[in-house]
């Protein structure tokens, strides 16, 4: 009797146990049915490789660099991309019918850019097609033609078509750089501010000058810059129509004229002066001439930018004793110092989607162009070189060209905006210095 | 008897002056005799301290001397009374003798005086003579009674100690039957004592067997107690084994896990258009070898580079890492969700 109670107590016993056993693997199994979730916060430290094959050609080629290289290289120098070497590739094929995926994947490459050029007359036709090898896809499938002397603008913008697809980003490849050279012969030295395209070939020069011509800025459609030219003996801002070639003196006034930068609007520019005798940034509206001050410190106040809203102003202020960048969030506001750490940050630049701002940044007697997160506050140096200067940020916020030394010349040096990249621009006569990156033009 | 005599003493004193006389005399006799007897019976009491003190100076006592000393009283009382009853036959005899001659002279001067008045009292004397013979009859016979009733004494006395000698007879069968009596309680106590050790030993016996009975349902219980134990600790190693390999899983699975996310984050490549607040979900279906069954968008970022891209890196793996073992393979990586959502962008 106590035997069969006590088994039967047993069982009881097995039975919650086995009941509790279910529960676990029904609620283990229901978890399962809730599914495993991987999440992925971290994408690969490197470029995309991708696959420009080389443009099939029907008809006769200007001489010069090909399309396709020129393609290349604007995606190798965005430093987001890394370019399958042509001598590498299986096949070169050049329309869909032609591409092998499973060779291109055995190749490592996520992004395979096939195309053909054709010349009719003087224009060069591009059908070119973008495939994702990974998910066996074409991605962007289009035509574009440009006039046979031309095809580096063609080139880009297949650059442009190609970045943004894979990107998400507006591509710039297409467009512009301005900066100014020095060229010293004997005794006389020659400035002058010049244009090119971005790889900076097809530089072109807008203004020469005995006297030093700085801090050039570029309106937001494009079509003019702004810069200070000492020709008049003193600094002078001008404005200056690039179609035309028209040049107007934005300001003439007493003492400092510099660091013009244009409003997102394109109806006034910022600038510092020190007409009431010390350097205190200004608004001028272009239309009327008419100037505000915005700030009002004994210290030096200069070098002021707009935010990428067009709402706040970044500057650079001596007021603690060394230059730094301050920020105020609407014209004549009180400011609000950014940077410390470093006795000079000074020239900030910001992104065009407000999440970071560049800035000269000297740390252990170099400068460096520092990038800080304007969220985080994290800062960070993204070049490697040293007496970095003149910060200038891509428009879509992916590049930033600056100037530095290089065998005791001034160069330009374009970076990834991670700094994980860089790319030099190649020599020109003279030292290059004060490059300003121009808006797309739409 | 001394009723009957009183009786038969008052009968006769009614009818003449002689016979109260003479019953009188008798009557003090009697006294005498009495008197004599009781005074006798006193000095008896003497010789007992003698044999205390006897028995006090004799160097050993004797077995039992109180028995003996009992008896050796008993004999003297006897021999006393013996000789006591002798001397009172002696001197009853002597007084009977004086009291024979005391009545013949008084007689003889009454037969004078009867002589003298023979003539007158012829009749009365003849009546007296008869009278007188009557009465020594009636004294003879009253000898005779009294002698008989010495013979009786002694026949009782006889017949006393008879009875005593019976008695003692009795009483030492008595003895020897409580005696028998007492061997007999002893025999029974021995009985009964053995009988109770029996019925103790029984009882013990009862009682062990008892014990190992309940030594042997106790030590089935505490087996039974033993096996459930055995059987609770087994399930509970068992349920152990299942966590454990649960856990082994889960781990197996963690570390896939990690593997796959390894993977797909060298494989992605989050397009220059991604924001921290991106994020994709792709559902994908693998087989049990690792490859790629299926991968669907189940969520959009809204930037179609960032889906692509995640697109892209999902579809870029050849073979999947995932466990060998197939129920783990079956519970996780089956089917799951990966989720791009970029923390630190270039």
């Amino acid at each position: 009797m106590l035997m069969t109670r006590k088994s039967s107590n047993a069982n009881l016993k097995r039975n919650m146990v086995l009941f509790g056993w279910l529960m676990v693997m029904l609620m283990a199994a229901s978890a399962a049915r809730a599914e495993l979730l991987i999440r992925i916060t971290e994408g690969a430290n490197a470029a995309i490789p991708v696959a420009v094959v080389p443009f099939a050609e029907s008809g006769v080629m200007p001489a010069g660099d090909k399309v396709s290289n020129i393609v290349q290289a604007d995606l190798t120098m965005s430093g987001e991309f890394q370019l399958l070497a042509p001598e590498k590739m299986l096949s070169l094929p050049s329309k869909r019918s032609e591409v092998y995926f499973r060779d291109w994947r055995l190749l490592g490459q996520r992004y395979v850019l096939v195309g053909e050029l054709t010349r009719s007359g003087q224009r060069v036709e591009a059908r070119y097609e973008l495939f994702d090898v990974n998910r066996e896809q074409r991605i962007l499938g289009e035509t574009a033609g440009a006039s046979a002397s031309n095809i580096r603008s063609l080139a880009h913008h297949i650059s442009d078509r190609v970045y943004e697809t894979i990107t998400g980003e507006p591509g710039v490849f297409s467009t512009k750089l301005a900066y100014i050279t020095l060229t010293t012969s004997g005794n006389e030295s020659v400035y002058r501010l010049q244009v090119s395209d971005i790889d900076g070939q097809r530089s072109k020069i807008r203004l020469e000058s005995r006297e030093p011509i700085l801090s050039p800025a570029w309106s937001p459609d494009g079509k003019k810059l702004a810069y200070v030219s000492f020709e008049t003996g003193k600094p002078v801002i001008f404005i200056h129509e690039l179609a035309t070639g028209k040049r107007t003196k934005a300001a003439d006034f007493p003492g400092l004229n510099s660091a013009p930068a244009w409003s997102p609007d394109g109806q006034s520019l910022l600038m510092t002066l020190s007409r009431d005798g010390n350097a205190e940034i200004y608004q001028m509206n272009l239309a009327s001439g008419k100037t505000t001050k915005l700030t009002n410190h004994w210290a030096i106040d200069t070098e002021a930018a707009w935010d990428h809203a067009g709402r706040g102003i970044f500057f650079t202020s001596d007021r603690s004793g060394g230059p730094q960048i301050y920020y105020m969030e609407r014209p004549g506001a009180e400011p609000r110092r950014l940077t410390f750490g470093s006795r000079y940050n000074a020239r900030a630049r910001p992104d065009s989607k407000g999440e970071y701002v560049y800035y000269i940044h000297q740390r252990q007697n170099t400068f460096h162009i520092a990038r800080r997160n304007l969220k985080t506050d994290e800062e960070s140096i993204i070049t490697r070189t040293g007496s970095d200067e003149s910060p200038s940020v891509s428009p879509n916020g992916r590049m930033l060209i600056y100037s530095t030394q290089q065998d005791g010349k001034g160069v330009l040096t374009v970076v990834s905006a991670d700094g994980g990249a860089a790319y030099s621009l190649p020599a020109s006569e003279g030292e290059v210095r004060e490059p300003a990156w121009g808006p797309i033009s739409r | 008897m001394k009723g009957h005599e009183r009786d038969t003493i008052s009968t006769d004193s009614t009818s003449l002056k002689s016979p109260v006389v003479l019953s009188l005399a008798l009557h003090l006799l009697i006294l005498a005799v009495a008197l004599a007897g009781w005074s006798w019976t006193n000095p008896v009491q003497e010789p007992e301290p003698r044999s205390i003190a006897a028995r006090l100076i004799s160097p050993e006592p004797e077995p039992s001397p109180l028995v003996d000393d009992q008896d050796q009283r008993k004999k003297d009382q006897e021999l006393k009374e013996k000789q006591r009853q002798k001397a009172e036959a002696e001197r009853k005899r002597i007084q009977q003798e004086e009291a024979q001659r005391e009545a013949e002279k008084k007689a003889q001067e009454l037969a004078r005086k009867q002589e003298q008045l023979k003539e007158q009292e012829r009749k009365r004397q003849e009546a007296q003579a008869k009278q007188k013979a009557e009465q020594q009859a009636r004294a003879k016979e009253a000898a005779r009674k009294k002698a008989e009733a010495e013979a009786k004494e002694r026949e009782r006395q006889k017949a006393e100690q008879e009875r005593k000698r019976q008695e003692q007879v009795k009483r030492k069968a008595l003895e020897e039957k409580k005696r028998q009596e007492e061997l007999r309680r002893k025999e029974e106590a021995e009985r009964q004592r053995k009988e109770e050790e029996a019925r103790k030993a029984a009882e013990q016996k009862r009682q062990e067997a008892e014990r190992r009975l309940r030594e042997q349902q106790l030590n089935a219980l505490a087996e039974e107690a033993k096996k459930a134990q055995e059987n609770e600790a087994r399930k509970q190693r068992e349920a152990q084994a299942a966590r454990a390999r649960e856990a082994q899983m889960l781990t197996d699975s963690q570390k896939y896990q990690a593997l796959i996310r390894e993977r797909l984050s060298q494989a992605w490549y989050p397009p220059s258009s991604a924001t921290e607040n991106m994020t994709a979900r792709l559902q994908i279906t693998l087989l049990p070898t690792g490859e790629l069954a299926s991968v669907t968008l189940v969520s959009s970022s809204g930037n179609t580079a960032f889906d692509n891209s995640a697109l892209g890196a999902v579809r870029s793996l050849k073979r999947y890492p995932v466990p060998d073992n197939r129920d783990s393979f079956e519970r996780y990586f089956r089917q799951f969700t990966i989720e791009f959502n970029p923390q630190r962008l270039r």
